[in-house]
């Protein structure tokens, strides 16, 4: 801890009351006449699951958003907030969930990009000093001209932070910062906004992690499906507390993997080399192996070359060098298709961009890359309808689908019921090697849990199974072995049982055993 | 979103099947009224234009059986951009495609003059069909190989078709015995026309109608036609899930092209009896029109191609009694599809008030 103790501080007024905030999109109720407080000197943790509103509260706070009913009150003064430009006006700034800075400009042109007043002159002089000095005061080097998109995503958010304070803000918030970064990448954040609190800001955190609300909140309000739960002191509750208020029911946290003898090699990657979207080298060099009966995650921060890596696994990128080898065959040129046939099973990292036809309906999504095997096809030309439906009704009742019928169309389904489509439908086949991208990322707790339950299934029923994930507590829960993946390259491969996380963190930033930090 | 004194417009998610075919009442009365106007604005009454055209395009057995005849070929070019549009391929150049089906039933019915009816007929309807395929796979392969916007390429190949055409109207393939730019005509065992006594309804219709069957079941019923679709949605997802992109669109637009030859052909064998520009009155692009109309549905096709077909013959007719030129045929049926595509875009939007002030 920094700064002050609780007690210390002075119990001041809020800063930003909100009042009975209403807000309905098209197919939600997002918020659901939500009330709450943030003050000043405290950093405020807004908790939810996916979909739970965080997001759309701040951004009616920031002005993105127009409220249908409910009010703010800022600085005791009640505030129509029309816009971002009337929010940071009054001192309010946001680091969006998504970041909003243009790549090829500097991170200085990035800072003044419409921070400045009116007019077309820039004061790079000044914008220069005042960067500088705030950089030195929070300890946090920034290469001022650096061009954005050299950046990682960690210093991008650094960047964000900074315009914020370059502007000027009294209220600040912060919308899942830590999905980007490493465990140490993270603790840093934690002290420079503490940092920020001890010198009178207020701060509003979001995060799903609860182990990040007890790490840095003073308080925290709770949300579910857009209603406020609770807001509470962050001393007095316990994480199981915090969990059972955020999901509404009594959660399991962990699944328990088993340790079995894993059987033989059923994938292999030599030594891949790949050229990711920009012409460059995403993937240099990549060697691994994936024994039946075993998981082996892949953690890392994304952007490292894990999508590239899914893409030439499942055959949609080529590599530049470097072999593939399915269940003893080279598939190295083989197409897509060939390779599902040999038994890999794909849970792509966008499901909705690469693993589903949102508008075909959920019996029609559940045979996709199958259409024309048996019994789906009739001789490979024609659909065998009643095969489709025996299959679907079946894969809905197994995979637990919420679906009113077989015939809905998919864009109806909510996250975790698409998920499980998916899973119904790569696990139709006998899985020799399953590839997941991501497969919990946006699902709630409970679809979560049941992802990792099949996925766990699967590695029992014989698959080998390689787990791409930015999370490093599903990767340690659900792996035998854990690979480390930076800048294009494994930094190494550990056994779950050697691995803790304090050194996945440094190898997840691309610093090796031994080496200086 | 856009936002106006407390109103927004927002996208909504989905749409009901009551909604679109509301919109699609509406777009057809936005395209009626402005018609009216035109109508007036050319000086002529109103009541009794649209009463000539409605007498025109149905008012009496003959009405209808010109109206049924004018529908064919379009009902044929429906068919072809609803299986391309399905496949998010734009297909412009269904007119194109007519013609090479005309030229090949042409080609067949005077280098093979010895065939007997059955057999003429099925070569030539065969003939049509490869050369609307190879002409539909053309762009195609340019889109998958050098990433050639097919648009652009259906419709340049649509002048490269005409100009051809031109040319061999005007040289190696023209009547000797006339002035005009066309064909003599063909060899009666290529006709098949005046199917039923007293109209000139042609085997067009036996062909279209057979289209269009085998359009709903190649989309609904063939592991092809789930490919199409799907490739139509989500062309990624197809792609990650080992749908070759090459072979979808290459069948998508071959067998589109190769649909709207048939109209061509059937132009040619049932009506004409011969090759002249001007047996098409824009078919291939009403094609387009009639799709959209007919919500990518090939029986909806039908009716639509119906509608359309009537309104061209109920322009003819008011034009003969009111003066007023047939032209504004074509207005109307470009009024029609900027009203169908405002609509379309509207019902996946709604109108909300926003704040209560
Ligand atoms: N711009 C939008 N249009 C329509 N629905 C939205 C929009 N933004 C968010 N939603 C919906 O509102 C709900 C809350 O979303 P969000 O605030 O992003 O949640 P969180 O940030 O807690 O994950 C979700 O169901 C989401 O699908
Ligand atoms: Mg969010």
């Amino acid at each position: 801890m920094t700064g002050l103790p609780d007690h210390a501080r002075p119990i001041l007024q809020p800063i930003l009351q909100v009042e009975n905030l209403t807000k309905r999109f098209p197919s939600v109720l997002a918020l659901d006449n939500v009330s709450m407080d943030v003050k000043r000197g405290e950093i405020h943790c807004l908790l939810g699951e996916n979909g739970a509103g965080k997001s759309t509260l701040s951004e009616t706070i920031y002005g993105t958003y127009l409220p249908d009913s409910g009010k703010i009150f800022f600085r005791g003064a009640p505030v129509e907030i029309m816009s971002p430009k009337d929010a940071i006006a009054a001192g309010i700034s946001i680091v969006h969930q998504h970041f909003v800075l243009v790549p090829p400009l500097t991170v200085l042109e990035n800072v003044i990009l419409g921070t400045q007043k009116s007019g077309l002159y820039m004061d790079l002089k000044y914008a220069r000093e005042r960067l500088n000095e705030l950089s030195r005061n929070y300890g946090v080097a920034l290469n001022l001209d650096a061009r954005v998109w050299h950046l990682s995503v960690g210093e991008q958010q650094w960047v964000e932070i900074f315009k914020a304070l370059y502007i000027g803000v009294d209220l600040l918030i912060l919308d899942e910062p830590t999905a980007v970064l490493t465990p140490q990448q993270s603790e840093r954040l934690f002290s420079v906004i503490k940092q920020m609190r001890d010198e009178g800001l207020a701060i509003i955190f979001i995060t799903h992690k609860l182990k990040e609300v007890k790490a840095v909140s003073d308080r925290v309000t709770v949300l579910r499906k857009g209603k406020k739960i609770a807001t509470v002191n962050t001393k007095d509750v316990s994480k199981q507390e915090l969990a059972n208020m955020m999901v509404g029911r009594d959660v399991v946290f962990t699944i328990e993997r088993q340790d079995m003898p894993p059987g033989e090699v059923v994938f292999e990657a030599n030594n891949l080399r790949a050229l990711n979207f920009h012409g460059e080298e995403g993937l240099r060099g990549v060697s691994f192996d994936v024994r039946e009966k075993e998981v082996l995650g892949l953690a890392g921060v994304s952007g490292n070359g894990q999508k590239l890596l899914f893409d030439v696994i499942v055959g949609q990128e080529k590599p530049t060098e470097g072999s593939l080898k399915l269940a003893g065959r080279d598939i190295t040129n083989t197409t897509t298709s060939k390779r599902m046939k040999l038994g890999l099973s794909s849970i792509p990292e966008d499901r909705i961009k690469e693993g589903l036809v949102m508008d075909f309906m959920v019996e029609e999504n559940l045979i996709l890359g199958f259409q024309r095997r048996e019994p789906f096809a009739k001789g490979k030309t024609l659909v065998n309808q009643k095969a489709i439906r025996k299959f679907s009704k079946k894969s809905i009742e197994d995979f637990d689908i919420a679906t009113p019928s077989s015939k809905q169309i998919s864009k109806k389904l909510s996250g975790g019921n698409l998920q499980k489509l998916i899973l119904a439908r790569e696990f139709s086949q006998e899985t020799k090697f399953l590839i997941a991208g991501q497969p919990t990322r946006g699902l709630d707790v409970g679809s979560t849990e049941y992802v990792r339950r099949r996925i766990l299934e699967q590695k029992r029923k014989g698959a080998g199974v390689l787990l791409i994930s930015e999370d490093l507590d599903e990767i340690l829960n659900l792996s035998d072995r854990i690979a480390v993946i930076f800048k294009g390259e494994l930094m190494d491969i550990i056994d779950v049982n050697e691995a803790d996380i304090e050194q996945l963190g440094l190898l997840m930033a691309g610093i090796q055993k031994g080496e200086e930090v | 979103m856009i936002r106006i004194f407390g109103y927004s417009l927002e996208k909504k998610p989905t749409t009901s099947p009551i909604m679109e075919f509301v919109a699609v009442l509406i777009a057809l009365l936005i395209a009626f009224g402005v018609s009216a106007l035109l109508i007036a604005s050319a000086g002529a009454n109103v009541a009794e234009a649209f009463r000539s055209l409605l007498r025109g395009s149905f008012g009496s057995r003959s009405a209808i059986a010109e109206t049924i005849i004018q529908g064919t070929p379009l009902i044929l070019t429906g068919l072809a951009v609803t299986v391309a549009f399905r496949g998010q391929l734009w297909n412009i150049g269904a007119e194109g495609q007519f013609f090479a089906g005309a030229m090949a039933s042409y080609l067949v019915a005077t280098s093979l003059p010895e065939l007997s009816r059955v057999p003429m007929v099925l070569t030539i309807f065969l003939a049509a069909l490869i050369a609307g395929g190879v002409l539909g796979a053309i762009p195609a392969i340019l889109k998958v190989r050098f990433g050639a916007s097919e648009v652009i390429v259906t419709v340049m190949l649509n002048f490269v078709v005409l100009f051809f055409l031109s040319y061999l109207l005007s040289g190696p393939w023209q009547d000797p015995m006339s002035a005009f730019l066309q064909t003599s005509r063909i060899t009666e065992t290529a006709r098949v026309s005046r199917i039923i006594t007293g109209t000139r309804i042609h085997i067009g219709i036996i062909i279209a109608l057979i289209s269009v069957v085998v359009v709903w079941f190649l989309l609904f019923k063939t592991t092809l036609g789930y490919e199409i679709r799907a490739y139509g949605i989500n062309p990624i997802a197809s792609k990650y899930k080992g749908i070759p992109p090459l072979r979808t669109i290459v069948l998508t637009l071959a067998i589109s092209g190769a649909i709207a030859a048939l109209a061509g052909a059937g132009e040619v064998v049932g009506l004409h009896g011969r090759l002249r520009l001007d047996i098409s009155t824009g078919f291939g692009f009403t094609g387009i029109i009639v799709a959209l109309l007919g919500r990518l549905h090939p029986f909806l096709v039908v009716a639509a191609a119906l509608f359309m077909g009537a309104l061209w013959n109920g322009s003819l007719a008011m034009q003969i009694t009111t003066g007023v030129p047939i032209a504004l045929a074509y207005v109307i049926r470009g009024v029609v599809l900027v009203a169908l595509l405002a609509a379309e875009t509207l019902t996946h939007y709604r109108i909300r008030r926003v704040c209560d002030e």
